[in-house]
């Protein structure tokens, strides 16, 4: 046997010479189309040839890997192979088996075999042996690798000297800088999303001070425009939508409130740290950051991100319904502030990156421990304040009575203080809150306070007189009615027949929640809901026998949902005495009750017969301030955000499938292969704000470089990385790696402010670059990766729609609020179908306040590539197609503003045919026309004057006429780009 | 036509012609390659840099073109094609006595109920039809009938974007969107992918046609009957050769514009999508312009019915011939409304199938006899099916509930086997036991007749090479000559 193996090395090995001996003479004298680097470097020319052609069987992923061997890692692919020898001998390409098989000729012997559909480039398979032949040398994959710069000292001009050092390499020559008039017009519209004005035109071409440019950066910097146009960016990152799209497209009430705080952050430059933190886990913060003028408490609403998935009202099997949502959490949760795609581990480890299946599941534990829930939209210091100081009010006043009655004067307790034991086994108690204390339930919002009622002083309106103690029981309406909150119990497993909840209330729910499923409705799961509409105690009751093994917490809330849109009617309220779980009959008595609710009853039959004292003094004055305060809390605004649930972790999924379950569970951590990974959190909950932490780690190599990527895209329409969205192996190497780097250390240094980096980015001489390529240009760089020119680029779809209404002067600028309804045409039918459609030019808003509903998305959005909200588009597409052309030749919004613009030139007084000519195109170009344009422009508008004669238009001639013309110039290329 | 017809200057330039093709309008450079010898499956290397070369077809292609009969809502098998006598037997037993029954959309099971209408064999290869399709019974030999389809979601919304795309969350590419991808259109003058609106929109809305991740260019075009079918194809100038004139100084100021900073390939793509969105206006209305067409052909169709719901999709069915004529890639049609809400028949099974079967029976064995007429037959594929069968036992008394475990569909025209059967159900029809096709199978065997190998055609998005057919698929080659 070892004779035979040996023989066959030997055939190996003298095969394997020759070949090289052919190989390495022929290479000498081939032409590449890239000569081969004088230094082979791992990352960037080795990594890329192994990602693309051999991890799918010799990859991170053990479960498809063949013959044992994996090149991922170094130790990997200089392990002894199976069959004998090693697939890479450092410094000896001539002993290295991969070397051997990549050049082998016989199909049952070459690598990648054909079968797989990859075959090595002539150049390819030289790098490899050169890269060999140089020692092999390996490296972790860059974007693992902290950034690090050796920019000692950063000034104004180091951003364009690594830039230059490109440049300088290739050989490439600059190009000048652009006019004044592309200048403006491409800081306006790529910092603000809109045109710049004919005064601010004017005033920046007439500024001939050295700081021109740098005060016109720093006006538009400083406009609540800026926010709208980077909320908007980040929007495409978190699949921002209105409506929940499956069947009926249902609301996701409050999802514009995101928006706003969207806008508010970027406009107030809230450090980019805060922004992850906050959208992670903004409900958990210590410190919770308000609005400096609303009051309001902005960090809960970056959670609403979590709620913007897709949703189904009837799912038949509802844990993969689950388990598809948390999916697509993860999805964007990963790909938005990681540039990772931890979702590809889902059923089976990442076949590129170093994400394992654990990872995945670590994740859907953190995802699964979250509930979805409305929050309080509009929760202020105020509110804080108030809450805190009627618990101390109420502390005082109980103190005030029982100060007063001391032991004396209460009769001995007569029953014992012994809890009775409950002796009943077929219930058990899910939450019982007749003591003080809400027995370990969620109290949300604050409707519910952190107490029940217990001992709650009541007293007469008129004499003040103490009447009684209160009972104790879980209330809405602790403080008042009108406040949002919900009462949540903790997760358990449904293992009896029924669920009951001795409740009353007023236009109030009770749901059960299966496996965090929310859109609980007929036909399958309307009975998980429960109306409360009787002000006495009643038993409610839900069968859940179907559902027997599934997790489930109960769920008490005022209001109720009308088509899954919550509301707040200000009669409603919810009271709980307890929550139980059972077999076959309500249980005649539900034991446990504790011995306060027996001494309250003693006590109240003292009130009553008078042998207590009942006058308090200060008692009215602090009962009234109580209530006073308590109209403070009173706010029905909500929006579908998150809260923290019970720690859950999860156990894999074997190969995704939710019923084949590994038998030990993964602990919630962070990414393994990131630092800070794979450290158990220590978290009660869903472990979110530890998650936000590692992210921000110093020593995350991700999440800085990532962000400042997204900068650089939409500065200059390509990022460093060109795949924004995936930093892993399979993403695009960085053309500047420097400069990412450096890009990436500067953020953190200046405390993650994202105006400073879009400022210091917008002053670069490669920003101010003109968009002019001479034909040298062209064949050295032809995807002008170097920036010798600055790139040029098609307006987005909002930019282009708020570009004719900023033309037309139609713009309505107002900020935030609701989202205007979506204008239907015939051709947006189904299900879900709003009844009344909304105006055709969106009240002249900004495109970015146009609702956006998943099944009725906006023809003219869509056609010029807003992403379909999905999944986490960093980057859009830019297409070209006709439908574009058919959008702005023939769409009555583009003709009615041609007609709206043509009616404010005819307004003003006294224009010459020239001075028209030229207020359109400042508007419409951010420039004067040419002499030779203002002749076209004559000759054009006679063309149209004989047209128009000879048909015997109907209306107003002139104004038809310049409708014509400004329709035209809405369809001039020059229009949707930026030259 | 006027002077304007061709009123870009220059002849297309390599370049203007590969943004034309990204465009998804032209795809000219594949043109010439179908019907020509496979380009081979020499896989080229940069795939990220390169995606587009990545594409079909893979292999010679049987059908130029699909047309794809969407059956929304689901068509009940054992009441169409897969005639169940134990059913008969058994009418008012309790099903849970008989056999596991899953969990259902409405979870209000009833008893086993009997199918209302009778069977009976047709054509030489002596298929069984119910009554519901005495028209397509007549056409049973050109039709392999597939009886063990299966789904994954007794949902309507997630079985549409399952059966449309591949997955059943929201926003993965269409499968005419891949298609297209992959093969172009062979008219630049109509969208490659089109969907005819008979009346209703599956649940799930527009999305069951939209591109997903791959570029707009590929989603598809609603074409609906009625003075402007697609949407903004028809000019509003309101006076003749207005919009000619526009275009005609668009076009001049745009070329200046050319001049002044040079070739730049994304804004002369632009320049020519105008000649391209020209012609549409007028290549799109021809469309529906049905004069040219003979009294026998719309009769054939079912023109002349009593029924209005009949006459609507004959149109549609004839509309659907006169794309393929034209090169369109891919045409779905969706169901009429006849006033039950599609083929989800809960209840009241007898009046709604009737109904719905009373619509499109007659004209589509009239696009099928009219194909086969004009030899299209042989390179149009036609595909009928709903997402998901429905269930043997009643829902309340006298509907169907969804049935993602079996279901009835069939194939008809390129490279289709006609008068073949596949696939076999267990006696009730309520589950498939041989041969089991799934969706994905069924992708990948649209796919195959394209002259696509699913495993090819792929698409980078999120740090994957995504197919239509995900990691599953295979041809069912015993369907196929």
């Amino acid at each position: 046997m070892f004779r035979i193996v040996n023989r066959r090395l030997e055939n190996v090995i003298l095969t394997t010479v020759f070949l090289l001996a052919t190989l390495s003479s022929c290479s000498d004298n081939k032409s590449y189309s890239e000569p081969l680097p004088e230094n082979v470097d791992f990352n960037f020319h080795i990594r890329p040839i192994l990602v693309q052609n051999c991890y799918l069987c010799h990859g991170p992923d053990p479960s498809g890997r063949k013959a044992d061997l994996r090149l991922d890692t170094f130790e990997g692919a200089t392990a002894a192979l199976k069959e004998g020898g090693y697939a890479i001998v450092d410094g000896k390409p001539s002993s290295s088996q991969l070397v051997y098989r990549i050049n082998h000729e016989d199909e049952d012997q070459i690598m990648p075999p054909p079968e797989s559909n990859y075959k090595l480039t002539d150049r390819e398979k030289a790098l490899l042996e050169k890269w060999i032949d140089q020692g092999a040398e390996w490296k972790e994959h860059w974007a693992f690798i902290p950034p690090i710069s050796s920019i000692k000292s950063s000034s104004k001009t180091t951003i364009d000297s690594l830039v230059n050092i490109q440049l300088e390499n290739k050989q490439l020559v600059k190009s000048p800088e652009a006019s004044k008039n592309s200048l403006i017009r491409r800081v306006s519209y790529l910092m603000t999303g809109l045109p710049p004005s004919p005064d601010d035109i004017e005033n920046f071409i007439s500024d001939n001070s050295p700081q021109a440019y740098e005060k016109m950066v720093d006006r538009y910097l400083n406009t609540d425009a800026y926010g709208e146009r980077w909320a908007r960016h980040w929007m495409d990152l978190v699949r921002y939508a209105e409506t929940k799209g499956h069947e009926f497209d249902y609301s996701i009430v409050g999802a514009w409130r995101y928006r706003d705080y969207l806008i508010r952050a970027f406009n107030d430059d809230v450090p980019y740290n805060q922004l992850v933190k906050e959208h992670l886990a903004g409900d958990l913060l210590d410190s919770i950051r308000y609005n400096p003028e609303s009051k309001i408490a902005e960090s809960p609403i970056g959670t609403a991100f979590f709620a913007m998935a897709e949703g189904t009202h009837s799912p038949v099997d509802i844990k993969k319904d689950e388990a598809d949502r948390i999916d697509n959490m993860i999805d964007v949760t990963s790909k938005t502030f990681q540039g990772l795609t931890v979702s590809c581990a889902r059923c089976h480890d990442h076949k590129f990156d170093p994400i394992l299946t654990a990872d995945y599941y670590s994740m859907y534990g953190l995802m699964e421990s979250t509930r979805f829930t409305p929050v309080a939209a509009e929760k202020t210091i105020t509110t804080e304040k108030s809450v805190k100081e009627i618990e101390d009010l109420k502390v005082y006043m109980r103190n005030l009575i029982s100060t007063k009655w001391d032991e004396n004067t209460i009769a001995k307790n007569t029953i014992s203080s012994e809890e009775k034991a409950a002796t009943d086994t077929t219930y058990q108690i899910i939450g019982n809150f007749r003591n003080a204390d809400l027995d370990g339930w969620k109290s949300n919002g604050t409707a519910f306070g952190n107490r029940t009622t217990l001992g709650d002083p009541i007293l007469n309106s008129t004499s003040s007189k103490l009447l009684k103690l209160d009972e104790g029981r879980a209330s809405s309406k602790l403080f008042s009615k009108g406040i949002f909150g919900s009462l949540q119990s903790q997760n358990f497993i449904i293992d009896q027949n029924f669920i009951g909840i001795k409740a009353r209330g007023e236009k109030s729910i009770i749901r059960l929640v299966i496996d965090n499923f929310q859109l609980i409705q007929n036909p399958i799961y309307g009975e998980l809901e429960m109306q409360v509409n009787n002000a006495q105690w009643k038993n409610y009751t839900i069968d859940v026998s179907p559902y027997k093994g599934h997790k489930a917490y109960i769920e008490i809330l005022p209001g109720g949902y009308q088509r899954h849109a919550y509301q707040l009617p200000e009669e409603a309220y919810i009271e709980a005495e307890y929550a139980i779980s059972y077999h076959s009959d309500w249980p005649a008595e539900v034991n446990s009750q504790s011995s306060f609710t027996a001494q309250i009853h003693q006590l109240n039959a003292q009130i009553k017969n008078g042998k207590l004292p009942t006058q308090f003094p200060g008692l009215k004055s602090a009962f009234d301030r109580s209530q006073r305060l308590a109209q403070n809390l009173i706010s029905q605004s909500v929006f579908y955000g998150v809260t923290d649930g019970f720690g859950i972790n999860s156990p894999v999924f074997i190969r995704g499938n939710h019923q084949e379950l590994s038998e030990d569970k993964v602990q919630k951590s962070f990414l393994s292969a990131l630092p800070k990974g794979g450290i158990p959190f220590n978290a009660k909950g869903s472990g979110r704000l530890q998650f936000a932490n590692a992210i921000l780690e110093s020593e995350n190599p991700l999440t800085s470089r990532v962000m400042v990527n997204r900068i650089w895209h939409h500065l200059f329409g390509r990022g460093i990385v060109e795949t924004v969205d995936n930093f892993g192996l399979q993403g695009k190497l960085p053309s500047h790696p420097e400069l990412l780097d450096y890009l990436a250390i500067k953020f953190q240094n200046e405390n993650w402010s994202i105006k400073e980096m879009v400022r210091s980015i917008v002053l670069t001489d490669a920003f101010k670059r003109s968009t002019l390529r001479n034909d040298e240009l062209l064949q050295l760089d032809p995807t002008n990766t170097y920036l010798a020119s600055f790139p040029i680029r098609r307006l987005e779809a909002e930019a282009i729609r708020d570009g004719i209404l900023v033309a037309s002067e139609s713009l309505n600028d107002s900020l935030y609020g609701p989202p205007v309804a979506t204008y239907l045409t015939d051709f947006m039918q189904g299900r879900g179908r709003p009844s009344v459609s909304g105006p055709l030019n969106g009240n002249g808003r900004r495109s970015i306040y146009l609702e956006v509903r998943r099944n009725f998305l906006e023809p003219m959005m869509t056609t010029f590539d807003r992403p379909i909200p999905f999944s986490t588009f960093g980057k859009r597409d830019v297409t070209n197609v006709p439908s574009q052309s058919l959008i702005i030749m023939n769409d009555p919004f583009v003709a009615e503003q041609a007609e709206q613009m043509a009616k404010k030139l005819l307004t003003q007084n006294g224009l010459t045919f020239e001075e028209k000519i030229t207020w359109i195109y400042i508007r419409s170009f951010s420039r004067e026309p040419s002499t030779e344009e203002l002749e076209d422009a004559k000759e054009f508008i006679a063309l149209l004057e004989k047209l128009e004669l000879q048909n015997e238009s109907e209306g107003d001639d002139e104004l038809n006429l310049w409708k014509q013309y400004c329709h035209s110039i809405f369809n001039l290329k020059e229009f949707i780009y930026l030259i | 036509m006027s002077k304007y017809h061709n009123f870009l200057k220059r002849p297309l330039s390599r370049r203007e012609m590969l943004g034309i093709c990204q465009g998804g309008f032209g795809a000219l450079a594949f043109t010439s390659l179908f019907g020509a010898l496979p380009m081979g499956c020499d896989r080229p290397k940069n795939l990220v840099s390169e995606p587009e070369l990545y594409r079909g077809p893979h292999h010679l292609p049987k059908a130029k073109n699909v047309i794809f009969l969407y059956m929304d809502g689901g068509v009940s098998q054992v009441d169409s094609f897969d005639p169940k006598p134990r059913l008969a037997k058994e009418n008012g037993e309790d099903p849970r006595k008989k056999f596991k029954v899953d969990a259902t959309q409405f979870d209000n099971v009833g008893k086993i109920l009997k199918s209302p209408w009778d069977f009976k064999q047709y054509g030489d290869c002596g298929m069984p039809v119910s009554e519901l399709f005495p028209h397509i019974a007549t056409c049973v030999d050109d039709l392999a009938l597939i009886r063990s389809l299966t789904s994954k979601f007794p949902e309507h919304t997630n079985a549409n974007y399952f059966l449309h795309t591949g997955s059943g969350i929201q926003g993965r590419p269409s499968m005419g969107s891949w298609m297209t991808y992959g093969l172009g259109s062979d008219n630049k003058n109509i969208p490659g992918y089109v969907v005819l609106d008979g009346g209703l929109i599956p649940p799930g809305g527009l999305d069951n046609f939209k591109n997903g991740f791959l570029p707009a260019s590929y989603q598809a075009s609603i074409l609906k009957s009625g003075a402007e079918p697609v949407s903004n194809i028809a000019p509003k100038e309101g006076i003749p050769n207005l919009q000619e004139e526009k275009l005609r100084f668009i076009k001049e100021m745009d070329n200046s514009l050319i001049g002044k900073m040079g070739e730049v390939d994304a804004v002369e793509s632009a320049i020519s999508n105008y000649e391209l969105a020209y012609k549409m206006q007028s290549s799109i209305p021809e469309l529906t312009e049905f004069s040219e067409e003979t009294k026998a052909t719309k009769k054939l169709y079912g023109f002349d019915s009593d029924d209005p719901h009949t006459r609507g999709y004959a149109a549609q069915c004839l509309l659907a011939r006169r794309l393929v004529e034209r090169g369109v890639r891919f045409i779905e049609l969706t169901c009429p409304n006849v006033g039950v809400d599609r083929w989800d028949q809960h209840n009241n099974l007898k009046d709604g199938h009737e109904r719905n079967a009373h619509a499109v029976d007659q004209p589509i064995a009239g696009l099928l006899k009219d194909l086969k007429s004009r030899g299209m037959l042989e390179d149009t594929l036609v595909v009928w099916t709903g997402e998901f069968g429905r269930t043997p036992f009643a829902q309340g008394t006298n509907g169907r509930d969804h049935n993602p475990s079996a279901c009835s569909m069939w194939l008809a025209g390129a490279g289709i086997k006609g008068g073949t059967t596949y696939g076999r159900t267990d006696e009730y029809g309520y589950r498939v036991i041989e041969n089991e096709v799934t969706i994905h199978d069924l992708h990948a065997t649209i796919m195959h007749l394209l002259g696509i190998n699913h495993e090819l055609l792929t698409f980078r998005f999120g740090g994957r090479d995504i197919r239509l057919t995900d990691v599953h698929g295979h041809v069912i080659k015993d369907i196929l000559t």
